[in-house]
């Protein structure tokens, strides 16, 4: 028995044994709690940055006894005897989170706190709902143990910045103002502030890129590649129509080979290095290049019996017959090597190697000094 | 095909001298697969490489997909005629060739 026990006067020592008798039943709360925060969470796809859930120790019990054990007259009396805790990375989850489990459990409203309601405009500091509830008996109802649904529990939400200071100002012992001197409280409180800007800036950044994404999408459905930017989203997107699957299909029948995936990874910095600026430049290149990037793999394939090609061969073949009819010419090409093969890699010889053999089929540069010899 | 392969300190060093065809390529493929769950790093010397098959690209890109997630796989003096092929068929973009 811990020291703080044995200084625990009668009134509390039975709400402690009450405790006691109550563990199996917490336990059981426990596991079903958990168990529906957890399918709500699968089925919406809220992604949360931890949930975490917790039945109070006698000995943390013990110590709020010792501080306010006359509050409670059982320990029907204490709501948090089961802790839950959902930790969203959005400050917006917060509310569907709260929203299910408002739906979910019966709600004791009196005890309840949405701690952002309770500091004034003016004021910044600890941003979280606490809610205390109960187990409906219409969610689950057990005949032999009808405690479950008469036990409150707490539910804790905030966002994962908010978490971030709660546990930082809690570990440092700041729980009330007058625990830590005015200037620190201040200190905190600015951090709060920076915090709050920082929730929402992440509400308003995702937001923002969830709309781009619609925009991308519609504009890539309507075949609008001109008015599409190159980037990592618009990419990606447009790879998803497969651009260059028929030019593959060709060059694959050149020796019935098999299609071996490629990653399309570094031709986005490829792209840049060729001055493309919009989905649009992508799509001119099949355009105007397919036919001699087909023609170079025919030179390069037919009678090797070679009969598995990468995945990226077409874009490579386009890049390089590009890069060629556009008079890039060596030092292009080289940049081009360098970029899909890495820095270790001789991009000379094989910048060299591969200006050479489109020359075979007619592919040259416009420029006579960059023209292969 | 002769295969010289040791293993140190978690990597394999592999040389292999010769062809690498449809006949041969079982017997590379047997020798990278039978000790590669005990390395993180996979070293192959193309220098004696006189020949690859699709065979040989096959097992390449095997032993390329095993080693993925796990550690590196990088070739080493490549001669032209292999490393043509490796950029004909568009492999030399996959592979960590030096």
């Amino acid at each position: 028995m811990s020291e703080i026990e044995d200084s625990l006067d009668m009134h509390c020592e039975i709400i402690l044994s009450q405790f006691d008798a109550r563990t199996p039943v917490l336990e059981r709360l426990q596991e079903i709690v958990d168990q529906k925060i957890s399918h709500f969470l699968e089925n919406t796809h809220i992604e949360v940055f931890a949930t975490a859930s917790r039945i109070k120790t006698r000995k943390s019990l013990a110590g709020k006894l010792a501080l306010k054990g006359e509050r409670y007259a059982s320990v029907d009396d204490i709501t948090d005897l089961l802790g839950e805790r959902i930790v969203t990375y959005y400050a917006d989850d917060v509310e569907l989170v709260a929203s299910f489990i408002e739906r979910t459990f019966d709600m004791d409203w009196e005890n309840s706190v949405d701690k952002r309601a309770a500091l004034q405009p003016s004021q910044f500091g600890y941003l979280s709902l606490h809610y205390i509830c109960r187990l409906p008996r219409t969610l689950y109802y057990d005949p032999a143990m009808p405690e479950l649904n008469e036990i409150r529990f707490e539910v804790q939400m905030r966002s994962a910045l908010q978490h971030v200071w709660a546990q930082i100002t809690h570990d440092t012992g700041y729980k009330t103002d007058f625990e830590v001197p005015a200037r620190f409280v201040r200190s905190y409180s600015k951090m709060a502030s920076l915090i709050e800007i920082a929730d929402e800036e992440f509400v308003r950044i995702r937001d923002g890129l969830d709309e781009y994404r619609t925009t991308v999408v519609a504009l890539m459905r309507e075949g609008r590649y001109d008015d599409l930017e190159l980037d990592g989203e618009t990419f990606q997107r447009y790879l998803e129509r497969d651009p260059f699957g028929p030019l593959n299909e060709r060059i694959a029948a050149i020796n019935g080979a098999e299609i071996s995936r490629g990653s399309y990874h570094p031709y986005l910095r490829v792209f840049h290095m060729m001055g493309f600026e919009r989905i649009g430049d992508i799509d001119r290149m099949i355009t105007h290049y397919s036919e001699d990037a087909y023609n170079l793999a025919t030179a390069q394939l037919e009678g090797t019996g070679l009969d598995i090609i990468s995945g990226t061969i077409g874009l490579q073949n386009l890049c390089i017959s590009c890069i060629i009819r556009s008079g890039g010419g060596l030092r292009q090409m080289r940049s081009f090597i360098t970029i899909v093969m890495g820095e270790r890699f001789n991009s000379d010889a094989s910048a060299m190697r591969f200006i050479r053999r489109a020359a075979s089929v007619g592919i040259t540069s416009p420029h006579e000094d960059v023209a292969p010899r | 095909m002769d295969i010289t392969k040791t293993i140190d300190d978690g990597t394999m060093h592999m040389a292999v001298k010769g062809r690498i065809n449809t006949i041969t390529a079982p017997d590379f493929e047997t020798a990278i697969q039978e000790d590669i769950d005990k390395v993180t790093r996979l070293d192959i010397d193309f220098a004696d490489l006189d020949y690859l098959s699709s065979a040989g690209l096959r097992v390449i890109l095997g032993a390329q997909k095993a080693m993925a997630g796990k550690g590196e796989m990088v070739i080493h003096n490549v001669n032209e005629t292999v490393m043509e092929v490796f950029e004909v068929t568009g492999f030399a973009t996959i592979l960590t060739i030096e």
